[in-house]
Formats: structure tokens, C-alpha cells, sequence
């Protein structure tokens, strides 16, 4: 018997038939773990990986199947997971520029558990620094677990510091950072600081230095107050103008090239930028170091924070008392996270764990410097950072106001700059009230 | 007793078949063989399509919350400098890639179509090379060629015309658009050459013929035989340029690294739609954004059909 339409409709038909046959009879075998857990940074995979064995070996028959998410990815695949509800991990670490739009709509439909009580009930509100808290709670409730503090400093060229003959003892406030910054800035060529004028990535942590933020306590939108103002008049000057002492390249290669180069001097460093500066600019060993953020006025915070990451159990998770017991495994274990911090220098929010002998250890690349002893003292100072469902909302319209602050800065000076800045910071912060007005919960 | 034997038939090709077999497959087999298609479009088009006009009806909070409010978003929408700041970006992008790249492109086919050219096999993968190359991978090329300070553009240009070595052409917010144009260029001139390329070719030698009998020069047989020859393809290339830069997204989302650059200026609005979808969060905003987009689009292909003639049939 022939086929009425030909070999090659037979043959596509055959070959469907026997594939879908043959992928009914194999079906893709799903992991079969007990707990899903999504990372985003390779260098927290390498850890938990080290650290995964002894909480599976605690717990017989417990395995737990750890994904490293690259973190572009992570928040539009936990997006589209919570909406279809499937393949939803049970713990995600999430970074805090991304993890307040996860607590948008009712608290209810939150897709991360609760987990005030938990934290509260422990006592690891009060052995935490509980700054870190602040990131990751909506309307009073705390959706995640700090991963970390960064705190921040000053990492900076020491060789040519000594070369140039500047003490850093006597830089203790911004003023003497900038009086310092306009002797040896040598424009095109030599910059006191790295600094974006396109960007507020390292606009806010000065906000945060200041006591300012995105928004209060309460989730409302601050972004031009009196703190914000000022923070826009001091920054705008360091790196627009003909006094400017601050530049910036980008990243990765041309990064490296410039601090080799003495391009910039001094990078604002928190302490996971400290390994990111080990790792890109190698032949910098030994020729660096670190001092204390300079304070706004005498006496001042000599620190900030700048990124983060959370871990949040999420509400498809059927195992909660399990997954809360791994994210303690993975962020309360002292001898594991005295090696994480000698792998990644990422001092950990646990005020207990800061007293092991790794923070005090002599660092050869920062030139002999104890690096966590340095980034401890400064952690009970790091300030409170509130979030809301619109923080990415609300960066992207604080680096817009910086922007054209920074052009208006260039092309008419100190003449009306002020009274720009008051009102284009409250250009963009109404454009942020109004799609909070939007939301009708 | 006697069995019934099947009625016998013969079909278009002489062959005897059983005629209640033949009839059910002569009838079924067509439904089977678009069956595969028809589900997976039902499930991967209609059902999304429809789903989205659902969800521009809503504000949604996140992915479980969401309260009808009509034509609200398409309201917020007409008010939002945001949106407003991202259909003037993308408007910008296409105007220059189509009247840009188009230009160049066919000005290459017209070269690499030239008797007397050598070497046209070598140019014509030369020239469409850039294309094989996906948009990340050449974002992230052009990012590094326009770093400032150590970037080859910089250095090229301060060598040709003394512009500052950091010049920053994605931290600037007025030569984002110039940087994306430029690697845009670079990626999709060869591409669309190819199509003119194969136009031109076929084009009749014979016309050219008796338009030089006839006296005309190269300009006037460029207007009178090669544009009226190539309209279709050209009018094809338009239109699709035009969608197409009306999608950008990659491009720029890697150039600036994962942001809408310097003041918005590298804002798409699929840029725009990605950004309130899957990080703000609100997918209802995003699908009024994006039936927006695709109305946009519809509107600008049928006013360019129409005005090339392609609408009447005029470009066949």
C-alpha cells in the first residue's frame, strides 16, 4: 500500500510518531531533591557546595540540588516561576537592588514566606547587624535572611599615596579627601577618585552615608529631601566641572589597566569590591590599601554599604522548618563563614562570627592589612537602607536626575545649580510617587 | 454466510485501495499533518496573545495580584515620559537604520554588483560576516571598542580628529544613540545587501541595454531601471528594517550593561516593556506596552506599503 501523499510526508510522520513515542517512554528525569536552592553569584556556589555535604550528611536522606543562577537571570526566571508556579525554587538568594520588587501587591501574595517570627523568635534580630534587615522588609515583614553587611572604604593606591606624599591618617573628612583630591588630580590623566557621572551606583552609598535613602521606613519615596539635595551638591562637583577630582572608565579590563596606570588612586571599595580588585588587578599585590570612608563633618559615620543579597524561602517551598534550618547551615556556620571570608571577603552579618582569627589575619595584598578587623570595626555603623516594590523604579530615576544635574553642572556651573538640583530630584521622585499612586493595594 | 469484502477503489495514482481505509485517511491525514502546528501556535501564540490583551486590562502587583481597571494603563501609558522617552529613542534608532543602512546597503549591492569589481565572492562574506554573529556577542564587542580612554574607536578617532581619549560614547547620553546606530550598522548593512544584491541580479541586463541605446547615462538608468526593478525587494527590506529596529532590545540592554544607559537615552520600548514586566514586576503595564508596540508597528508597515505603492499591488 502507498502512501497517498508521498515518501517524504511518510517519513516526517514516521519520524514524528516514533520521537514522540520514544520521549513518552524516556521522559526527562527531574532531580530528585529534596530542597531547590538558586544562587546567583559563582563565588556563594563554591561555598555552599563545600558546606552542602554536612548538612546533608545531619539529615539522612535529604538532598539538596543547589543551581547557580546567573544573576541578569535570576530575577525574571523567579518572576516567571512565581507566575506559572512552576519549577519555583524552595530558597533563593536574591540581590537587594532586585529584591524589593519581589514584595509588591498584598502580603499575602508575597512569593517569599515570612519570616519575621523565625528571625525574631532565634534571636538572630539581635546578633545580626540589624541595618541588614532593613533592605529586605516590607511593611514591617521581614522576607530574607542578610547574606552580608558591606560595609564600605577607601581602597587606594598605596605606593603612589607614599610617592605623592599624602598621609591617609590625615584625610578624616570629605573636605580633606577633596583638598587632597585637587593637588593631585591631573585632568585626562590622574583622577583622586573612581566615580561615575552617568550612573548613582556610588551616588548611593554617600546618600546612605549621609543617613538618606530611597525611601523611609514606611516605603516612601525620599529621593528629594534635604539629605538627597545636599548629597547631589557635594557629589555633581567630584566629577563634573573644571574642579572635579573624580572619573570613572567602566569595568573589567579597562578597570584593571586603569588602576595599574594610577588612573584613579582610590576606589570606594565595600568589602566584596576588595576581592573583585585582588582578582582584576593582580599586579596591584602589595601596592594597596585601605582606609575608612571619609566622614561628612568631624566625628562623622566613616562608613556606608553598597549591594547585598538576601536568602528568602519561598511560598511553593512544602518543606519551611527544612529549608530555614539549611539557610542557618549556610549563613550561622562560623568556621564555614570564616572561610568564606578568606575566599570571598565578604564579612558576614553575624556579630558573633567576627571574632574568629580569619578577620584578623594579615592580608599581603593590602599591603599586611587586617582586612576583616578593618571592615568589622566599621559593620555596627553601616546605615539602614529601606526598600520598596519601586527601588529599581527609583535608581533608574536617581541616575537620570544625576545625569542631567552633572550637564547642568557642566555647561552653567554653580549659577542656579542648587535650586536644579531641588527640582529635578523632585522631577524624578514625583515620577516614582506617581506609580506608587498606581498601585491600588 | 457470506463475508462482505471491502468496496475497492482506485486512486489518482492507479493504485486499488480499500475505500473506507482510503476515505478516512484522504479525509483525516491533512488535520493530522497541520495538527502539530496548530497546537503548539494555539499554545505559544493564540493562547499568550490572548492572555496579554487580558492582562493590559489590569494593574497587576506582582504575579498573583491583579485588579481590572479598564483602560487605566493605556491612559497611565499616553502620560508616562518614560514610555514617551523610549518611542522616541526607537523612533530615532529606525529612522536612522532605515535611512542610514539602507543607503549603504544598497550602495554595496550596487558595488559588489559591478561587472568590473574583483574579488566580489571575498567582499559579499566580508560584508555579511557581521551577521553571523548574534547581538550579544556584538554588544559586547562594541562595548569594549568604545571605552573610553583605551577603547580602538577613541583611539582611532583621536588620532584622525583629536577627540578626547575619554570620550564616553555609552556613558554620555548624546552618543548613546550615535554608538548604537554605528554597531548597528556594522552588524546589518551586509544583511540587507545581500537582498538588493539578489535583486539587482535579477534585474534584466537587457533594459540596461536599450536604455544605453536610448542614450541614458548610469544616474538616469540607476532611476528608470534598477530602483523600479528592485521596488519589491526594497519595499520588503524597508518594512522589515523598520519592524526590526522597532524590536531592539539586545543591542543596547548589553552595550549598557543591562540598563537603559546614561538619562534613558539607550530606552527601547521593548527595552521599556522587558524592564516593567520582569523586574518592576507589573506584566499588566507591560502588555498594554506591548499591544501598543505592536499596533505602532502595524501602523507604520501599512503607511510604508502604502506610500511605496506595495499596498496596491504597485511593488509586485
Amino acid at each position: 500500500m502507498r502512501f497517498p501523499y508521498g515518501s517524504a510526508a511518510l517519513s516526517m510522520l514516521v519520524l514524528s510518531v516514533l520521537s514522540g513515542v520514544w520521549l513518552a517512554l524516556n521522559p526527562v528525569k527531574k532531580p530528585e531533591a529534596t530542597l531547590v536552592m538558586w544562587t546567583f553569584a559563582k563565588t556563594h556556589y563554591d561555598a555552599y557546595k563545600q558546606a552542602l555535604p554536612a548538612f546533608e550528611k545531619k539529615h539522612p536522606g535529604v538532598k539538596v540540588d543547589l543551581q547557580l543562577v546567573s544573576w541578569q537571570a535570576v530575577t525574571s526566571r523567579l518572576q516567571a516561576a512565581f507566575l506559572s508556579d512552576l519549577d519555583v525554587p524552595d530558597l533563593v538568594e536574591v540581590e537587594i537592588s532586585a529584591a524589593g520588587s519581589f514584595f509588591r501587591g498584598p502580603l499575602k501574595d508575597v512569593g517569599f514566606r515570612d519570616l519575621t517570627d523565625r528571625i525574631k523568635e532565634s534571636g538572630l534580630y539581635d546578633r545580626m547587624v540589624q541595618a541588614r534587615f532593613a533592605p529586605y522588609t516590607s511593611r514591617g515583614r521581614i522576607f530574607g535572611l542578610p547574606h552580608d553587611v558591606h560595609p564600605v572604604m577607601i581602597a587606594y593606591r598605596r605606593d603612589l599615596f607614599e610617592q605623592l606624599g599624602i598621609d591617609p591618617n590625615t584625610i578624616k573628612t570629605w573636605d580633606d579627601f577633596i583638598r587632597v583630591g585637587r593637588k593631585v588630580t591631573i585632568p585626562g590623566k590622574r583622577y583622586m577618585l573612581e566615580l561615575p557621572d552617568s550612573e548613582s551606583s556610588r551616588f548611593e552609598p554617600l546618600l546612605y552615608q549621609r543617613g538618606g535613602g530611597l525611601f523611609d521606613p514606611e516605603g516612601n519615596c525620599t529621593m528629594d529631601n534635604e539629605i538627597a539635595v545636599e548629597t547631589m551638591l557635594f557629589y555633581v562637583p567630584l566629577v563634573a566641572g573644571p574642579n572635579r577630582i573624580a572619573s570613572d572608565l567602566g569595568g573589567g579590563q579597562i578597570f584593571t589597566k586603569a588602576v595599574e596606570d594610577g588612573y584613579f588612586l582610590c576606589m570606594i571599595a565595600p568589602d566584596w569590591r576588595s576581592k573583585t580588585i585582588e582578582v582584576d588587578v593582580p599586579k596591584m599585590k602589595g601596592k594597596m590599601a585601605l582606609m575608612p570612608l571619609p566622614a561628612v563633618s568631624p566625628g562623622g559615620r566613616r562608613t556606608s554599604t553598597w549591594g547585598g543579597t538576601m536568602i528568602g524561602i519561598t511560598r511553593h517551598c512544602k518543606n519551611p522548618d527544612l529549608a530555614w534550618e539549611l539557610a542557618l547551615h549556610l549563613y550561622l556556620n562560623k568556621e564555614d563563614l570564616a572561610q568564606r571570608f578568606r575566599d570571598t571577603n565578604i564579612l558576614p552579618p553575624l556579630k558573633e562570627a567576627w571574632d574568629h582569627p580569619a578577620y584578623n589575619e594579615p592580608r599581603p595584598y593590602w599591603s599586611n592589612q587586617p582586612l576583616g578587623k578593618m571592615y568589622a570595626e566599621l559593620a555596627p555603623h553601616v546605615p539602614f537602607q529601606y526598600t520598596s516594590p519601586f527601588v529599581t523604579t527609583a535608581k533608574g530615576k536617581l541616575s537620570e536626575a544625576l545625569v542631567a544635574c552633572v550637564q547642568y553642572y557642566r555647561s552653567y556651573g554653580e549659577r542656579g545649580f542648587e535650586e536644579f538640583v531641588r527640582k529635578r530630584l523632585k522631577q524624578s521622585a514625583d515620577e516614582v510617587r506617581r506609580l506608587m499612586r498606581r498601585n491600588p493595594y | 454466510m457470506a463475508t462482505k469484502q471491502p468496496e475497492l477503489t482506485v486512486d489518482m495514482m492507479g493504485v486499488r485501495r480499500t475505500s473506507r481505509w482510503f476515505v478516512l485517511q484522504y479525509r483525516a491525514a491533512p488535520y493530522l499533518f497541520v495538527s502539530p502546528f496548530l497546537i503548539l501556535f494555539a499554545t505559544f501564540g493564540v493562547y499568550p496573545i490572548g492572555k496579554s490583551l487580558m492582562l493590559s486590562f489590569y494593574v497587576t502587583n506582582g504575579p498573583k495580584s491583579a485588579v481590572f481597571v479598564g483602560l487605566e494603563n493605556f491612559r497611565f501609558m499616553l502620560s508616562d515620559p518614560d514610555f514617551h522617552t523610549a518611542v522616541w529613542n526607537t523612533a530615532v534608532f529606525a529612522f536612522w537604520s532605515v535611512f542610514l543602512q539602507l543607503p549603504l546597503s544598497l550602495g554595496l549591492a550596487l558595488l559588489l554588483n559591478s561587472i568590473w569589481m574583483k574579488g566580489r565572492e571575498l567582499l559579499r562574506l566580508a560584508f555579511f560576516s557581521p551577521n553571523l554573529l548574534g547581538q550579544v556577542f556584538v554588544g559586547v564587542l562594541f562595548s569594549v571598542l568604545f571605552i573610553p580612554q583605551y577603547g580602538l574607536v577613541n583611539r582611532f578617532l583621536h588620532f584622525l580628529a583629536g577627540i578626547p581619549l575619554d570620550t564616553k560614547w555609552l556613558a554620555n547620553p548624546d552618543l548613546v544613540m550615535p554608538a548604537l546606530v554605528l554597531t548597528s550598522l556594522w552588524m546589518y548593512v551586509g544583511f540587507n545587501m545581500i537582498y538588493f544584491l539578489a535583486a539587482l541580479q535579477a534585474v534584466d541586463r537587457d533594459l540596461y541595454e536599450a536604455a544605453t541605446v536610448d542614450g541614458a547615462n548610469a544616474w538616469y538608468q540607476f532611476w528608470a531601471v534598477t530602483l523600479p526593478g528592485i521596488k519589491p525587494v526594497a519595499v520588503f527590506v524597508l518594512v522589515m528594517s523598520t519592524i526590526g529596529s522597532f524590536q531592539l532590545f539586545e543591542l543596547p540592554w548589553i552595550m549598557l550593561n543591562n540598563s537603559a544607559g546614561p538619562d534613558q537615552a539607550g530606552l527601547t520600548v521593548v527595552m521599556y516593556l522587558y524592564q516593567t514586566g520582569f523586574v518592576a514586576g507589573d506584566l499588566g503595564y507591560a502588555a498594554t506596552v506591548g499591544w501598543s508596540l505592536a499596533l505602532g508597528v502595524l501602523m507604520i508597515s501599512l503607511f510604508q506599503m502604502r506610500v511605496t505603492g506595495a499596498w496596491k499591488g504597485g511593488a509586485d
